[in-house]
């Protein structure tokens, strides 16, 4: 059937197909796949040997998927992780792709091994799929009580805040930050709202949904504000956004910020000012707004409605 | 998902391939879907690079298939080689309706290269404009063209085997039957990759393997559909276009059947090796755990895909190296 659907390949060595490489390696660490698959996926997309020395020890695989014996001629481009260090057998020429290859190879790589490391505890503890008891015994080695009540930070796996360690899940490779009364949240991630510690898989959650809504005007997410919008968040499915969330992304720039300024101030004068316009011509606008939306932003639904699809949207745009 | 059973999970790296390859094609394969897979897929390399790149020649012949049409066989050799060497007798998968005879040819190249084999590969006529038993036919024809013209072709007579793919596995399997019953040409050997063999659609497999993986249940039933129309699934098909109706396999050739174990046609296949021993007839099958349909294809880098070309490849050194 590969002629169906084809199999994995080098990449465009001139293009960047980010999100081939992110989905194959977030899956292959997802699914718990070892060091080796690792070593293999970087070979096969790259087209050229992948390595790794940790501890002292070599591991090779060709394009293939063989292993290879022997010491490598070349090493590079290379990445360093923890105890060693991942690299492609590319050599002098650079090729576009191969960087992208090898940075998700290293984080892949910094994860699977972290898993046999000791301080797995926090990958334990907001991992749905393990046994209460499990969770349990992990949070006693990270000093908490089940019932402890903490929050959870999910940041961008690029995001190397202080305490943060990287863990796979349902939602890919990202970091996560235990938070309590003592530790500020960091400067850009979801917060899961305030739970017990044994229900940190349902925190973890909640804050991977509040990151996927953070971006430039909204750096940091609270769960713990959304309330019951984030229901609606976690049932959206972004490839059929609902029309009150079409309709949203078809107006301009300009457009959005009046309406903004409607939603969140008390009065169209307050909008007036915010926005530096003419009373009459927001007035206008807000009119013209009303019926682009099919709804009155200003009333008490309208805005509920406004204030979802413009969450919602976030998850759609890039 | 429609998926309704709980099944074996996905080996960690076939997972990861069917994520990445999850955009190029869902799981269900619907009858409106049949041309566009026709086209093949764009980047795809020319077969006779593909061929050029593994040291091996082609020549094309016409023959005579079912009703005396015309249909193609293609022969493969090493370049240059001369004399005699086993024989393939080559039957494409692509679930009835897809594919042309070099569909899949990877898989007995090395066979080639490796053990001076000659093979013959097929135009089989394919459904649904030509249906059953236009397919099970116009293989039985080639494989009679391929013993008749053994000596012409370099073929010890002897030394040949049938191998197929999925739907060319069931093929295969027909055609053994076929062969036996008609006292026609002598098989070595039958390879049957991941075969697709029963038409009924009553496994667990194909009720587990339903909107998840690769050819699913529902494809399975577009492709069984386009070969018999009304007639699947009722008392009105051959034990040759499905051959999980035989009730004797006795006098077969020794088969190789292998598989994944999240695939619709795993019960069928374990059930095939199951028949064929209970009847006396030899056969060596390998369940690969977490495989999907045609893992060893679309992921040839991973430990299991690699493992189960291994296991194939060694049967087939054993028995053509005799």
């Amino acid at each position: 059937m590969q002629e169906l659907v084809g199999r994995i390949t080098a990449l465009d060595p001139e293009a960047s197909e980010t999100l081939k490489v992110i989905t194959y390696f977030d899956a292959l660490v997802g699914a718990g796949a070892g060091i080796d698959a690792l070593l293999r996926a970087a070979a096969t997309l790259s087209g050229v040997t992948a390595g790794l020395e940790h501890r002292d020890r070599i591991r090779r695989r060709d394009a293939s998927g063989r292993q290879v014996d022997g010491d490598p001629v070349v090493t590079s481009p290379a990445r360093d992780v923890p105890g060693g260090r991942v690299w492609l057998e590319r050599g002098d020429i650079h090729v576009v792709a191969d960087e992208m290859v090898v940075e998700r190879f290293a984080l892949a790589v910094t994860v699977t091994l972290a898993r046999h490391e000791p301080d797995a505890a926090l990958e334990i503890v907001i991992d749905r799929d393990r046994p209460r008891a499990d969770r349990v015994a992990s949070l006693a080695r990270l000093r908490l009580d089940a019932s402890s009540r903490v929050r959870i930070a999910a940041l961008p796996p690029d995001h190397d805040e202080p305490g943060s360690v990287l863990l796979a899940g349902h939602a890919g490779v990202l970091r996560g930050l235990l938070l309590d009364s003592t530790r500020e949240a960091p400067a850009r991630g979801g917060i899961s709202p305030w739970v017990r510690a044994d229900l940190l898989p349902e925190g973890w959650e909640a804050a991977t949904l509040a990151l996927r809504l953070t971006g430039p005007a909204h750096p940091v997410v609270d769960a713990g504000e959304l309330g019951s919008l984030l229901l609606a968040v976690g049932a959206f499915d972004p490839s059929a956004p609902p029309e009150d969330v079409t309709t949203l992304a078809g107006l301009d720039p300009r457009s959005r910020d009046v309406l903004d300024a409607l939603v969140n101030t008390d009065s169209l004068r307050g909008a007036s000012a915010a926005l530096g316009m003419h009373h009459s011509t927001v007035q206008a606008r807000h009119e013209a707004l009303t019926r682009d939306l099919g709804y009155d932003p200003r009333s008490p639904l309208g805005r509920a409605r406004y204030l979802t699809a413009e969450l919602l949207l976030r998850l759609v745009a890039p | 998902m429609a998926e309704t059973l709980p099944r074996p999970p996905f080996d960690p790296e076939l997972e990861a391939v069917l994520a990445v390859l999850a955009e190029a094609l869902p799981p269900a394969i619907t009858p409106e879907m049949i041309p566009v897979l026709r086209q093949g897929l764009p980047g795809a390399i020319p077969i006779d690079e593909l061929l050029a790149e593994a040291g091996v020649e082609r020549v094309d012949h016409v023959i005579p298939g079912y009703g005396a049409a015309d249909i193609e066989v293609s022969v493969l050799r090493r370049i240059g080689s001369t004399g005699v060497g086993p024989g393939v007798f080559h039957t494409h998968g692509g679930g009835m309706i897809i594919g042309d005879r070099f569909t899949g040819i990877g898989q007995i190249l090395p066979w080639i290269v490796e053990h001076g084999a000659v093979a013959v590969t097929v135009e089989y006529r394919l459904a649904p404009e030509f249906p059953d038993p236009y397919p099970i036919e116009d293989c039985y024809a080639g494989l009679v063209w391929t013993a008749e013209n053994a000596h012409e072709l370099g073929i010890d007579p002897e030394r040949l085997i049938i191998a197929g793919a999925s739907a060319g596995g069931g093929l295969a399997a027909g055609t053994a039957l076929l062969a036996r019953d008609r006292q026609g040409p002598a098989l070595a050997g039958q390879v049957l990759i991941y075969p697709m063999l029963d038409d009924r659609d009553e496994t667990v497999s194909t009720a587990q393997v339903n909107g998840v993986g690769v050819w699913d249940r529902t494809s399975n039933i577009t492709g069984w559909s386009a070969l018999l129309g009304d007639r699947r699934g009722t008392a009105d098909v051959s034990i040759y276009a499905a051959p999980a109706r035989a009730t004797d396999l006795s006098g077969l050739p020794p088969a190789f059947i292998d598989c994944g174990s999240v695939e619709v046609f795993r019960d069928e296949d374990v059930a095939y090796a199951t028949a064929l021993w209970h009847a006396g007839t030899q056969a060596e099958l390998h369940v690969w755990p977490g495989g999907f349909h045609g893992f060893d294809q679309m992921a040839p880098q991973s430990a299991i895909g690699q493992a189960m070309v291994a296991a194939r490849d060694a049967w087939v050194a054993r028995l053509l190296s005799q």
